[in-house]
């Protein structure tokens, strides 16, 4: 990085935000940490490029580190040498950070569980990709994401009038399935139990989802409807470390569940989004909500063991692994629930190892699937996922995740594994029992 | 609210899906319509926008070009290009945005015109400073002798129409 003290108009906006960032537990991880090396091995990036030492999770956090101590910190404003402290100046220090916050880490915290100073390395290089956002310094997919999220509503440039459509023939499809003319999805109705909010990758790549959903709701007997607007419930701002998208993203979801006067969001299979509407939406956004959330994960559980919903798990006759997406177990703790669904849902259910918070991300964690430039090297870094899902010998890998689908199907065809992705929605609306009407609760 | 002859209202909503004669989109210096409104524009509007976009070039910020609106509702898009991610002047240089689109408007004969929050959101100028800056440099412009009879704020969400919402109650007590 360039030592010249003339800096650049983004340089300068980048640390005037930078101290706006500050809080204690900002401040704690970008001290605390005594390069140990303890959380070294626990980066799957680390782990696919043995020998090269940029890729430690520390070193990347050093890149960030130099600039806090430069400017926010004693030792480094008045030793900058003895503690390696080092200021941005140029636009081009900003794309050499871009390159190490966007594309050398999916924000798995991984890292962050591993280490033993509690340095969470991942939530202040979110914090730095919000920085270099701020400024207009991006991958060119973060940025069409972004906007599409900002201007359209949702991540993935979906127009009301295609999500709508796609709602109607997904229902008009449901209620041929079931010969059912009531079946099919509720759309703005007011006071429901339920308001389902899905990712938009639903509408656009996969409404079988949707269907499959519906159909669950339909034989549980809910009482449930979908948005027409503020349906999109990921959230970009997680990723790009924009907490004001992330505000505004919650707010649009959390109004019209409001609007609607709806008692419960129950939050479609997404990890990301569940993370951030459930969990970090309303710090971003300001507010407070008085209406329950709930992953699609325990509704469909809740629907089981209430005997909502009879399953036949010889329905699902294949041998099936789990893959936890890291924003649902690692950061949510949501990590039981889903292998006790799967386990009523299937025969063959084969553990991954490690599993559950220690769980490998997918690698196409933290919006890394939007960023193209770094595919070559988000590819290399799955070889350890890879390898984890070979050494289970299952066909199918469930999660509950839409981006873990997209890095699980990309890898899995990189290095030929053969396998399935499913989401445990697929199995349980595959599995559920359709024709008798269910009194009593499973044994 | 009213001035002269001519009105300022607020909505909430699509501005590429509204029934109005013109709206502007927030664009780039390079006038590629890019995703968001930008997408939005492409799929409904069709591919003669972007084609019509070719004549201009690259411009400056704060220039404004105008294009036909292609199969869209409305019949004409004004492309503004306002200042960006915390660049410099960023007050001044929306104020002469606005003006432009303004004077724009009027020199195509536009009578009704439809604005977003220009460059909240994505480009990241402040709610409360777009909202203040536009929502003035409307009024005063709609006091002079001009053939704009409505100008529409078409916010996104309750964030930006409340922010805008309470800048018109303030503009409307002076
Ligand atoms: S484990 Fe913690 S203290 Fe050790 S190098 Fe990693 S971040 Fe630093
Ligand atoms: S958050 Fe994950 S990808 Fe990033 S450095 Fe830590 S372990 Fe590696």
């Amino acid at each position: 990085m360039s030592d010249s003290p003339a800096r650049s108009q983004k340089a300068q906006k980048v640390l005037e935000r930078f101290a706006k960032k500050l809080n204690r537990q900002m401040v704690g991880s970008l001290l605390a940490c005594v390069h140990c090396g303890m959380c070294t091995d626990a980066c799957h990036y680390v782990l696919a490029n043995p020998g090269d030492p940029t890729f430690a999770p520390a070193y990347k956090a050093d890149q960030v580190r130099r600039i806090f101590k430069r400017h926010f910190d004693w030792t480094g404003r008045v030793f900058p040498w003895w503690v390696k402290a080092k200021s941005v100046y140029s636009d081009d220090d900003l794309e050499q950070l871009k390159d190490i916050i966007f594309g050398k880490c999916t924000n798995c915290r991984r890292c962050s569980i591993n280490c033993p100073m509690g340095v969470d390395f991942a939530t202040f290089n979110r914090m730095a990709r919000g920085l270099l956002v701020s400024v207009g310094v991006m991958p060119e997919g973060v940025a069409v994401a972004s906007k599409d999220q900002w201007e359209l509503g949702n991540q993935m440039g979906v127009l009301r009038e295609d999500y709508l459509e796609t709602l109607d023939w997904v229902s008009e499809e449901l209620r041929q399935e079931l010969g059912d003319p009531n079946a099919g999805i509720p759309i703005d109705v007011m006071n429901c139990d339920v308001v389902y909010a899905i990712n938009p990758r639903e509408i656009k790549y996969d409404p079988r989802t949707i269907a499959d959903a519906a159909k669950i709701f339909h034989l549980a007997g809910e009482n449930w409807t979908m948005p027409s607007e503020g349906w999109d419930m990921t959230n970009f701002g997680l990723f790009s470390g924009d907490d004001d998208l992330g505000g505004a993203v919650a707010r649009r979801l959390y109004d019209k569940v409001e609007e609607l006067r709806g008692k419960k969001l129950v939050i479609s299979e997404c990890g990301h989004g569940y993370r951030s509407t459930r969990c970090e939406g309303q710090n971003w956004g300001g507010v407070d909500v008085d209406f329950e959330m709930e992953s699609s994960v325990i509704t469909m559980l809740r629907y089981i063991k209430e005997g909502r919903i009879r399953i036949d798990p010889f329905k699902n006759n294949k041998s099936y692994t789990y893959h936890d997406s890291c924003n649902n177990a690692r950061s949510c703790g949501l990590f039981e629930e889903p292998r006790e669904l799967l386990q009523i849902v299937c025969n063959d259910f084969r553990e991954m190892y490690p599993n559950r918070a220690e769980n490998y991300c997918c690698t196409g964690g933290g919006g890394a699937m939007s960023m193209s430039e770094y595919s070559a090297q988000r590819l290399k870094s799955a070889k350890i996922k890879a390898d984890q899902l070979k050494a289970t010998g299952a066909k199918v890998v469930v999660t509950s995740c839409h981006n873990c689908v997209d890095g699980l199907t990309d890898l899995i065809r990189y290095y030929k594994l053969g396998m399935e992705v499913m989401q445990l929605v697929n199995l349980v609306a595959n599995a559920a029992i359709v024709k008798e009407k269910v009194t009593a609760a499973l044994p | 609210m009213s001035t002269n002859n001519s009105k300022m209202r607020l909505m909430k909503g699509d501005i590429t899906n509204t029934e109005i004669e013109a709206f502007v989109f927030y664009a780039r210096p390079d006038l590629q319509l890019g995703s968001g409104f930008g997408g939005a524009i492409t799929v409904r509007g069709g591919a003669s926008i972007q084609e019509e976009l070719k004549q201009y070039g690259e411009v400056k910020v704060g220039d404004a070009v105008i294009t036909s609106a292609g199969k869209m509702k409305a019949k004409y898009i004004i492309h503004a290009v306002g200042p960006r991610f915390q660049e410099k002047d960023t007050e001044s240089k929306l104020r002469t945005t606005t003006l432009n689109v303004l004077k724009l408007a009027d020199q195509r004969g536009i009578r009704t015109l439809a604005m977003p929050a220009m460059g909240v959101g994505f480009y990241g100028v402040p709610l409360d400073i777009s909202a203040q800056v536009t929502l003035s440099m409307v009024k005063e412009y709609l006091r002079s002798k001009t053939g704009l009879e409505e100008v529409v704020f078409c916010v996104l969400d309750n964030r930006e129409y409340n922010s805008f919402y309470a800048q018109l109650a303030k503009l409307g007590q002076k």
